[in-house]
């Protein structure tokens, strides 16, 4: 330990601002191994999973004809990978709380409301370059393997190709924000995961056992998951919302737990 | 300058702060005392709007801590309760939290080279001694090379060497004319850094005085006991003398020696049964005054009350 004493002061007095928010949160979301490693993960199971899907189909029954929409093929893994991609939202507020982080960070910024916008900020911008760069890729891969097996195939010039693309980068960024939300609101890391997981995997599932059929079907189309087939989809199945309807319900899904999350932040002590 | 107002944090029932009001100033170490639970966490949560009052208020070099335009350079704070990623490297850690102020690489350096990890400054916080730990937090509370600096426990877990360490920074900052404020439950580390002390207990105020009146008013007396106790008083009178009967010929004298005591005894000759030193010590003052604000006292204590 060298000097005992702070040198002198530093030249330029430099305010707290947005941007010095945003570079602390990327600091933060760049120096721990959980990030990487959801990011990969995400990234794998839409490899992983499009590749399956589009190497396994046409080999049934139905052949070539079973092959109506081959952009879906490709980007089934969205599925699952939107699930990954929670995590890491979530990850990105629970693990401050878990650790104590947070008190260092909410002192650091104590009007607070940068700290949950910087949190998205770098989620948003870390998740949807990679997961759009993603999603191209494993279609591309994906139509040439079907290419080769003789199977329909589709173009990013074809309608609705790119839409879908682009809709599922965005899709799961959008979980991944609904995830910050969650983490906010929670502060807990298996809280707000297991919400997560019923809320984007089992609730489609568990209402079309549990509700009555006179309704069912009007009231899952509003569920994320269904939500944002509408807009993802090049063939969508029966009973979605338009995909403007099925954009606008998956936004509400992002933006509201997101102001829940932005008011209890402010209130609650740290 | 920090400004404590009237203030009053309530969880639930239990009330943790209870209308407290002190300032501290800048130039001096002040210590904040009190036993355990007595609320100086709390209260340094509070400062830094970690937690929100019931009702008060602070203010940080006037203004409420939440409307500078750089918080970091006004105060800076070590909480008691660790505030760190432990999968993250030290100089991570300084980075993200100064990256908001706009602090870089540079001050982050200085501030690691400062509280002595440099050598460690990119191994993971986890694996981090209780004294390191201690260490990066005084480095996040001087990050901003703040007018105010606040320690709560800064001495936990640090050996010897850096405890000394610690008296030293605290009271360089004090003569760069920062405000230092420092909690702890010790009196005895208090003495021997702080020039004023803030005591609390129970949430409340017990004192707020400078060490040395305290040093003062708890000067060592001198037990004495003799069949002449007025002839005794008529010898000792004097400047700067405190005399007590207590009855049954005993007298506590205060601003005598036992020597000259003795002396003036025997030169007027009275025979003295009882010649004893009291031990009041500064750590005996502080338990006087926090006497009735302990709040977890150990059962024999009890027993023996
Ligand atoms: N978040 C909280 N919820 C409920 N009670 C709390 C909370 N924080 C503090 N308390 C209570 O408030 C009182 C004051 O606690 P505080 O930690 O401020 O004391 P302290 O003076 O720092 O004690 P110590 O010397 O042990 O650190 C304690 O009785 C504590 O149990
Ligand atoms: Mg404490």
């Amino acid at each position: 330990m060298s000097a005992t004493t702070i040198d002198r002061p530093v030249a330029e007095k430099t305010p707290l601002t947005f941007g010095g928010v945003v570079r602390g949160e990327w600091v933060k979301l760049r120096s721990v191994r959980s990030s990487g490693l959801t990011v990969l993960g995400a990234a794998l199971m839409m490899l992983v999973t499009g590749l399956v899907f589009a190497s396994t189909v046409g080999s049934d029954s139905d052949g070539a004809d079973g092959v109506t929409d081959p952009t879906g093929i490709t980007l089934s893994g969205v599925m699952f990978a939107q699930l990954v991609t929670g995590v890491l939202g979530v990850l990105v507020v629970s693990n401050e709380y878990a650790t104590g982080m947070i008190r260092s960070t909410l002192t650091a910024v104590p009007s607070r409301l940068p700290v949950l916008l910087g949190k998205v900020a770098v989620v948003v911008g870390t998740l949807f370059p990679t997961m759009l760069a993603v999603s191209f890729t494993v279609f591309l891969a994906g139509q040439a393997v079907m290419g080769g097996a003789k199977l329909p195939t589709a173009a990013v010039g074809d309608p609705g190709v790119l839409a879908a693309l682009v809709g599922s980068a965005a899709t799961m960024t959008g979980v991944a924000v609904i995830g910050v939300a969650l983490g906010a609101l929670l502060r807990s890391t298996a809280g707000a995961i297991s919400t997560l997981v019923v809320l984007v995997f089992l609730l489609p599932g568990l209402g079309g056992l549990l509700l009555p059929a006179s309704w069912r079907d009007d009231a899952l189309k509003y569920l994320p998951s269904s939500a944002s087939e509408a807009f993802t989809s090049v063939v969508p199945a029966p009973g979605l919302l338009g995909p403007s309807a099925g954009a606008a319900v998956f936004a509400a899904w992002v933006v509201v737990p997101l102001l829940l999350a932005a008011v209890l932040l402010r209130r609650r002590d740290a | 300058m920090i400004e404590v107002e009237n203030l009053t944090k309530r969880y639930g029932p239990k009330t943790a702060v209870d209308g407290l009001s002190f300032t501290v100033r800048p130039g001096v170490v002040t210590g904040f005392l009190g036993p355990n639970g007595a609320g100086k966490s709390t209260t340094l949560r509070l400062l830094v709007g970690l937690d929100a009052p019931t009702s008060g208020g602070t203010k940080v070099n006037g203004k409420p801590y939440r409307r500078h335009r750089a918080p970091l350079r006004e105060i800076g704070v070590l909480l008691e309760a660790r505030a760190v990623h432990p999968g993250r490297s030290a100089r991570d850690h300084l980075l993200a939290v100064g990256a908001t102020h706009g602090i870089g690489a540079k001050r982050v350096d200085e501030v690691l080279d400062v509280v002595g990890l440099t050598e460690v400054a990119r191994r993971r916080v986890g694996k981090f001694s209780l004294g390191m730990g201690q260490r990066l937090g005084i480095g996040v509370a001087l990050l901003g090379d703040p007018r105010a600096v606040v320690l709560d426990e800064p001495v936990n877990g640090l050996d010897p060497d850096g405890i000394k360490w610690i008296r030293h920074l605290l009271r360089d900052l004090a003569a760069e004319g920062r405000t230092v404020f420092v909690s702890s439950h010790l009196m005895s580390e208090m003495a021997l850094t702080a020039d004023h002390l803030v005591v609390v207990g129970r949430g409340k105020l017990v004192a707020d005085v400078p060490v040395a009146d305290l040093i003062a008013s708890t000067r060592r007396g001198v037990r004495v006991r003799t069949p002449r106790t007025s002839d005794l008083v008529a010898v000792l009178q004097g400047d700067g003398v405190e005399i007590t009967s207590l009855g049954g010929g005993v007298v506590d004298v205060i601003g005598l020696s036992t020597e000259d005591i003795g002396t003036r005894a025997l030169v007027a000759g009275i025979p003295l049964f009882e010649l004893t030193p009291q031990r009041a010590s500064l750590e005996e003052a502080y338990t006087e005054l926090t006497r009735d604000a302990v709040e977890y006292r150990g059962t024999s204590e009890r027993v023996a009350a």
